[in-house]
Formats: structure tokens, C-alpha cells, sequence
């Protein structure tokens, strides 16, 4: 037992070297998000003044309804919120494109109008997003044109049966008069769809806002992938040392709890660096959180102790994945593929209310999900035992695990 | 020369593919990829709508018809009654429910023959946001097809004064010159239509995840060479020779690497076309190559350069189109390779970027170099 104790000792001095390097990172990563979190705080405020996306029109603008139909969407429209047109050349659309200002371009091709009123529909409106291959944003994008084309389409169609049927009732003369009532009555009413439904919103009920869902998430998600920080901890020379240990009476799962308990208090001190900045954040409000608005840090250090046992059980995990690994560098990227892929499945990106029933079950048997469920049941203030026994189940069976490779290696 | 590097190659590869945790670090990037790609397959949707709408009603199936069958970004909870959907929204089980009242053909004709939009939907939500006010949209667009004809059939009727025309004689002359098909169509740069590609917001991500995660093996690779350093594997060498071996024993891995993340891409199913793959990914990989020999040459020891790891990643998460695309921080994008290969796909510019900041930091090694075995 002395000697577990002694070895412990040595570990942590060990850690402790990597400490400051460690703050050091802490802080840069805290930083980057910072700054983001900044950026986006910004985007939402100028969201709320009415530009969400800036989308860059080009093309033959010079149709007078096509005008009209810009300027009705950038004032009237509900649309407003949501995107913010910007009809602009070809040459500073693709500069603008380039230097990443505009969300999308649209084009506008030649004679659209006309294609429109006499009813031919062959020509398209192409818009390119500035994302890479098609994500979220443009899949949502997509839905949007959807919406505007079935308004568009449908509007036309009235107006063109109400035509033939004036036509095929001998009145050709009334046709323009009665075209401009209709469209006028058309335009009013498409501009007042949102009209169609009343909203009645019930309130956040058991669940929780999306802002403390994702700070939920992002933690998890640094403490997750804190294990590429201290990949310096796991150099070891071949199995030499586990196997001298050994003949001095320290076993496998001896070394085993010697190191985690070691590396366990580098992640933790590394979570209280991350959370000096996000204290600080809390209380000059920094950070909106939706259910713990008005009261400043005070809910985030009640919820603190609840990441604990996760800490404990994602150090469990690195220790075991840098052991598996047999080499620092198939370590680090064990542990990154594992972290960003588990983070993925089990909701850290996106939430996981988003993806299919299996992947959603498949990402909650993980750890990670056993550990989103544990943090967010801690955020809502009842952690019911069955969270517990699986958090802690995951910490035994990796501990576990790390000694039987271990013993295996010193074999 | 060249013959010597290439020995020198294959020796390394050699040694690679004996680890069996190497060996299992590059399967772990396919099952991945497979998993998602195979998964994705299943419905989702950015929020779930518990939906109600009362049966053999006529404008109910035609709304019905609308939302179930075209796919999109959300997805339905049919429901059997009304204070069943809200009770689904109560419970956390869908963001919203939309309620339809039993008269729903009646009511829209009324306000179709008025010409007037009023409530005819119930929305039942726990908390307002994005994807419920695109689902409003949606509902909205959902409606007007029905509605517009009703407004068609009430202007004949009333402002044309053809109230002796049959349903059936306004239907043939509206069918027979209904307009159909969207407007919009999304291409990208280099002119693909965006429906060429088929996969879903689920499985979008992957290729951003691989790109982060060859980065990762480019990086692995530099720090695998410190410790051969450090260890004097390279001790024979003259030290201006250690930035060519530093890329020949970083090329053995990313050589893997590279071929496991197109097969990888090709299971997630986000893969386009061979001939565009390959020359992006292999001018990403040297890329990634001259990227991470860079920065090992500015952090000096392995400890150095593993403490950048976390936060280039979050920096990679962050800036790059991954996740979410952000249109700030243009300048940080500019540094980080994903950034460039993500766009390249379907941007043959953006190629001729990565190359040209290849180039730029193969150059900025050498003078590295230079000076750094000067000083010793």
C-alpha cells in the first residue's frame, strides 16, 4: 500500500509538471470560445434588427415587380428576420462571396419575369451558398425557396385560371384590370401567411432551453477532449517500468489507480480553469442562460460538484483509450476520433433531438451519453439513480479494462 | 536520392502497419462514417411536430399530403386528436404541435372567398425558436395551395360575377393552367446542381470530421517524429536533412490516412466524384504535411506541440464549415487546411489556395530550418 501510495506521489509530480503548460492551453481554448460566443452574441443581437443572413442578389434586377418583390420581402415580410437581401453586381457579389461577407448569392437570370407572367417557369433563380458541400444551413436554405416557390407558383395559378376563365367568357378587355386586383389581393395575403396559425406557447416545461443544453454540451465536450492536452503524460518507455513495479509489489490495477487518480486531478484542474472564465461570464451576464437568468454564478457553482463523477469517468475513459493505444501518438488520435465521434452521436453538436430514433439510442448507450443525460438531469436539479449507476458503471468497467491491458502488456 | 527516400518509405509504412493500435485508430474513421451514413437513413428532422388533422376532410388531406410525403428538415407525429398532439408537446416529445380545427375545408373557404388570412391553425409550443418559425413557414406554404384556389374560386364566383359556373368547370380551367415546379435551384461554384448530391444534415458533418481528424494524423505524424528524434533514430543524419525525412515519415501516414478517408467519405455518402476526391484530398494531405512539419519546427518539443492540440481543435470546429459556418474570423480560416479542403470540393479556387499556401509554408520551413541549424 506504501508503495501504490509512493507511485501515486510520483505521478502527480509528474502532472503537475504539465500544469502550467495546461493552464496556458485552458485559456487559449477558453479564449477562441470566448470570442466566438462574442461574435455570435453579436450576430444574434443584429438578427433581432432584422439581418440574419445577408444574401447577395445579382442578375437582371431590372424588372419592376421583381423590385417591388425585393423590397416588399426586405420590409414587409416576415422573411425580414430571417435573411437581408442585398442586390449588388456580379463583380462585388464575387468579392464579397470571397471575402466571406454574404451568406449565399442568388442570380437572377434574364427574362425571368417574363418566364413568370406568361407562365413558362423554365427558367430558375440559382443560388450558391458560401458553405463548402450542402449542410444544415443550406438544407434549411433549400426549405425556405420551397416555401417562396409554392407561393410564387400557386399565387400564378389563380391569376392565370382567372384569366383563361375571363378569356373563355369573351371579357379579354377586363383582363389587366382584374390581373392587377387579384394580384394586389394575392400579394396582401401571401404577405400575411404568418396569420394562418395562432402560436400559444406553453413555457420551457421539464426540458431544457437550447443555451443551457449546448453549455451543457461544451463542457462535456472540452472535458471529453481534454485527454489530447495531457497526451504528454502517457510517454512511456515499453513495459519495462510496469513490470519492475510489479516485482516490487505494485500490481496492475495498483499502477492503474496510481495514474488516474494523478491524471484525475490534472482534468479536474483543468475544469476549474475553464470555469473561472465562465463564472466571470455568468455573473457580468455575459452568458445568457435562459433558467438561470437574474442570478449571476450562483446556479453554475451549485451545478458544478454534478460534472464531477463525469470527470471522473471521461478520465477513466482517456486512461484506458492512451493504454489500448500502446503509443502516445495512435493516443492522441484514439482519443480524437473517439471524442469528436462520440461527441457527435451523443448530441454535443448538434442536439440530438435532430437525428434518427437508433442513432439517438445508439448515442445514449455511450459514455458520452451517459454522461449528457447525467449533466443535464444535474441542471435540472434530480439526478435519478439510474444515471448515477451508469456513470459509474462506465468508470469501473474502463478502469477495469486499462488493468487487464495492462496486466496483458506486463505479461 | 529519390530511390533512398523511397526505401525509406516503405520501411516506414512498414513499421506503421505492425501497430496494431495504428491499425485500429484508421478503421475507427469508417465504422464511423458507415454507422452515420447507414443511420442517417432513418427519419429525422430539426424539430418534431406532433400534428392533428381531422379526417375526411378535404383540405386536411391535401395538407396531409403535403407535409408527410415531401421529406424536409422536419419531422411529423401524426396524432388522433388534438389534446393528444399537445400533451406529446407537454411531455417534451415535439417541439410543437400544429392543431387543425374539424371544420378546416369550411373555415378556409370563408376566408378564401373573403380574401382574408386569419388563424385557422392551433400552434402549441414549448418555447419559440428557428427551426419552429421555418416550421411556420413550412405550415404556412402548406396551406396556401388550398387557399389560393379557394381565393380564385371566390373571386370568379363574386368580383366576376360567374356565380352560375360549376366546381367542376372552375377546377378543369385551374388545372389546366396550373403552374408547377420550383424557381429556386442550388448549385454550387462550379456550376453542380445541389441536388446531384443526396445525403442528409445528419450525415454533413462527416467529411468536415475526417478532414479535422487527417489534420490530427498529419500532426500525430510530426509528433511520432520528434520522439524518433529525441530518441536519435535520426542521429546519422546532417540536421538540414531532417525536414526531408520529417515529410517522407509524415507522407507514410497520411498516405494511410488519405486512402482511409475517401473510402470513409464513400461510407458516409458524401462522396462526389473519384477524380475530384482524389486531387483534393491529395493536395489537402500535403497540405496537412506542410502544416504540421511547421508547426513542429515552432514548438520545438513534443510537449510544445501536443499542447497546441486542443485548442487547434476547437479552433477547427469553430472556423471551420463542420458544424456551423461562421462568417467572421475570415483570417484565422485562412490558416487552418480543413478550412480550405471543405470548400475546394465543389471550388476549384480555393484548390488553387490550398496549393498556394502549401507552398508557402514548405517555404517558410526551409528558412526555419535554416535558421534553426545555423544556430546550432
Amino acid at each position: 500500500m506504501k508503495q501504490t501510495g509512493a507511485y501515486f506521489l510520483a505521478q502527480l509530480k509528474r502532472a503537475a509538471r504539465l500544469l502550467p503548460g495546461q493552464i496556458l492551453a485552458d485559456f487559449a481554448v477558453c479564449a477562441c470560445a470566448g470570442a466566438l460566443a462574442f461574435l455570435l452574441i453579436a450576430q444574434g443581437a443584429s438578427a433581432a434588427e432584422g439581418t440574419r443572413y445577408r444574401i447577395g442578389m445579382v442578375g437582371d434586377l431590372s424588372d419592376s415587380y421583381l423590385g417591388f418583390g425585393i423590397a416588399a420581402v426586405q420590409e414587409m415580410d416576415d422573411s425580414r428576420f430571417m435573411i437581408e437581401l442585398l442586390p449588388m453586381s456580379e463583380q462585388e457579389a464575387e468579392a464579397a462571396f470571397a471575402r466571406g461577407e454574404l451568406y449565399a448569392v442568388m442570380r437572377v437570370p434574364e427574362g425571368l419575369m417574363e418566364s413568370i407572367v406568361y407562365g413558362e417557369n423554365d427558367k430558375f433563380v440559382t443560388y450558391t451558398a458560401a458553405q463548402g458541400q450542402q449542410g444544415l444551413g443550406t438544407m434549411v436554405m433549400g426549405e425556405i425557396t420551397d416555401v417562396a416557390s409554392t407561393l410564387v407558383t400557386c399565387s400564378q395559378s389563380a391569376i392565370y385560371a382567372m384569366q383563361r376563365t375571363l378569356a373563355d367568357q369573351g371579357r379579354g378587355e377586363e383582363i389587366g384590370w382584374e390581373t392587377d386586383k387579384l394580384n394586389l389581393a394575392l400579394i396582401q395575403m401571401v404577405l400575411s401567411r404568418g396569420g394562418f396559425s395562432e402560436v400559444e406557447v406553453l413555457g420551457y416545461g421539464d426540458g431544457l432551453s437550447l443555451e443551457l443544453y449546448y453549455f451543457c454540451g461544451m463542457i462535456l465536450l472540452f472535458l471529453l477532449l481534454s485527454g489530447l492536452l495531457n497526451s504528454a503524460l502517457f510517454v512511456r518507455g515499453g513495459g519495462a517500468f510496469s513490470c519492475f513495479l510489479k516485482a516490487r509489489g505494485v500490481g496492475a490495477l495498483r499502477q492503474v489507480l496510481g495514474e488516474y487518480f494523478a491524471y484525475l486531478l490534472l482534468v479536474m484542474a483543468g475544469l476549474f480553469v475553464l470555469c473561472l472564465p465562465l463564472t466571470f461570464g455568468l455573473e457580468r451576464e455575459l452568458v445568457g442562460i435562459p433558467e438561470w437568468e437574474g442570478m449571476g454564478a450562483a446556479p453554475f457553482l451549485a451545478f458544478l460538484p454534478v460534472l464531477f463523477p463525469v470527470t471522473a469517468m471521461f478520465a477513466a475513459l482517456q486512461l484506458f483509450l492512451f493504454e489500448a493505444a500502446d503509443g502516445i501518438v495512435n493516443g492522441i488520435l484514439l482519443q480524437l476520433i473517439c471524442g469528436i465521434g462520440m461527441g457527435y452521436l451523443s448530441g454535443f453538436f448538434y442536439p440530438s433531438a435532430f437525428f434518427p430514433e437508433k442513432m439517438r439510442a445508439f448515442g445514449e448507450l455511450l459514455p458520452s451519453g451517459a454522461a449528457q443525460r447525467f449533466a443535464q438531469a444535474g441542471a435540472l436539479g434530480k439526478i435519478p439513480a439510474a444515471a448515477w449507476m451508469t456513470v459509474f458503471a462506465w468508470l469501473a468497467v474502463f478502469l477495469a479494462l486499462t488493468a487487464l491491458v495492462r496486466r496483458n502488456r506486463m505479461r | 536520392m529519390v530511390g533512398q527516400m523511397f526505401v525509406r518509405f516503405i520501411l516506414l509504412q512498414k513499421r506503421l502497419l505492425k501497430k496494431g493500435g495504428f491499425l485500429l485508430m484508421l478503421c475507427l474513421a469508417p465504422l464511423l462514417s458507415a454507422g452515420v451514413g447507414r443511420l442517417s437513413a432513418e427519419p429525422a428532422g430539426i424539430a418534431v411536430i406532433a400534428l392533428y388533422l381531422p379526417e375526411g376532410d378535404e383540405a386536411s388531406q391535401e395538407i396531409s399530403e403535403r407535409l408527410l410525403d415531401g421529406g424536409g428538415v422536419l419531422r411529423y407525429l401524426p396524432c388522433g386528436d388534438g389534446e393528444k398532439a399537445r400533451a406529446l408537446v407537454d411531455t417534451g416529445e415535439a417541439d410543437a404541435a400544429w392543431i387543425f380545427p374539424e371544420d378546416l375545408s369550411k373555415r378556409l373557404e370563408e376566408l378564401g372567398n373573403k380574401r382574408r388570412v386569419r388563424p385557422v391553425v392551433t400552434v402549441v409550443e414549448r418555447r419559440d425558436s428557428v427551426p419552429l418559425i421555418l416550421g411556420r413557414e413550412i405550415l404556412a406554404s402548406a396551406i396556401y395551395p388550398f387557399f389560393s384556389y379557394r381565393v380564385y374560386e371566390g373571386y370568379v364566383r363574386g368580383e366576376l360575377g360567374l356565380s352560375e359556373m360549376t366546381d367542376e368547370e372552375l377546377r378543369r380551367v385551374y388545372d389546366s393552367v396550373a403552374v408547377e415546379g420550383s424557381l429556386f435551384q442550388m448549385v454550387y461554384p462550379d456550376k453542380t446542381p445541389g441536388e446531384a448530391e443526396d445525403f442528409t444534415y445528419v450525415q454533413a458533418p462527416l467529411r468536415g470530421i475526417l478532414a479535422i481528424w487527417l489534420t490530427f494524423v498529419g500532426l500525430s505524424a510530426a509528433l511520432w517524429f520528434m520522439r524518433d528524434e529525441e530518441r536519435g533514430v535520426y542521429g546519422r543524419l546532417p540536421v538540414t536533412k531532417h525536414l526531408s525525412v520529417s515529410y517522407i515519415s509524415g507522407a507514410a501516414y497520411l498516405l494511410d490516412a488519405a486512402v482511409v478517408l475517401l473510402l470513409s467519405c464513400k461510407l458516409a455518402g458524401v462522396f462526389t466524384d473519384w477524380k475530384k476526391e482524389v486531387v483534393c484530398c491529395a493536395v489537402f494531405a500535403a497540405c496537412v504535411l506542410a502544416f504540421a512539419n511547421l508547426l513542429r519546427m515552432l514548438c520545438r518539443t513534443p510537449r510544445g506541440l501536443s499542447m497546441t492540440f486542443l485548442p487547434l481543435l476547437a479552433a477547427m470546429l469553430a472556423l471551420c464549415p463542420v458544424f456551423v459556418n461562421l462568417q467572421y474570423f475570415r483570417a484565422g480560416k485562412l490558416l487552418l487546411p480543413p478550412w480550405y479542403y471543405l470548400q475546394s470540393i465543389h471550388n476549384a479556387r480555393y484548390l488553387y489556395e490550398m496549393a498556394a499556401y502549401t507552398a508557402i509554408m514548405v517555404l517558410l520551413s526551409a528558412l526555419l530550418q535554416r535558421l534553426q541549424s545555423n544556430r546550432r
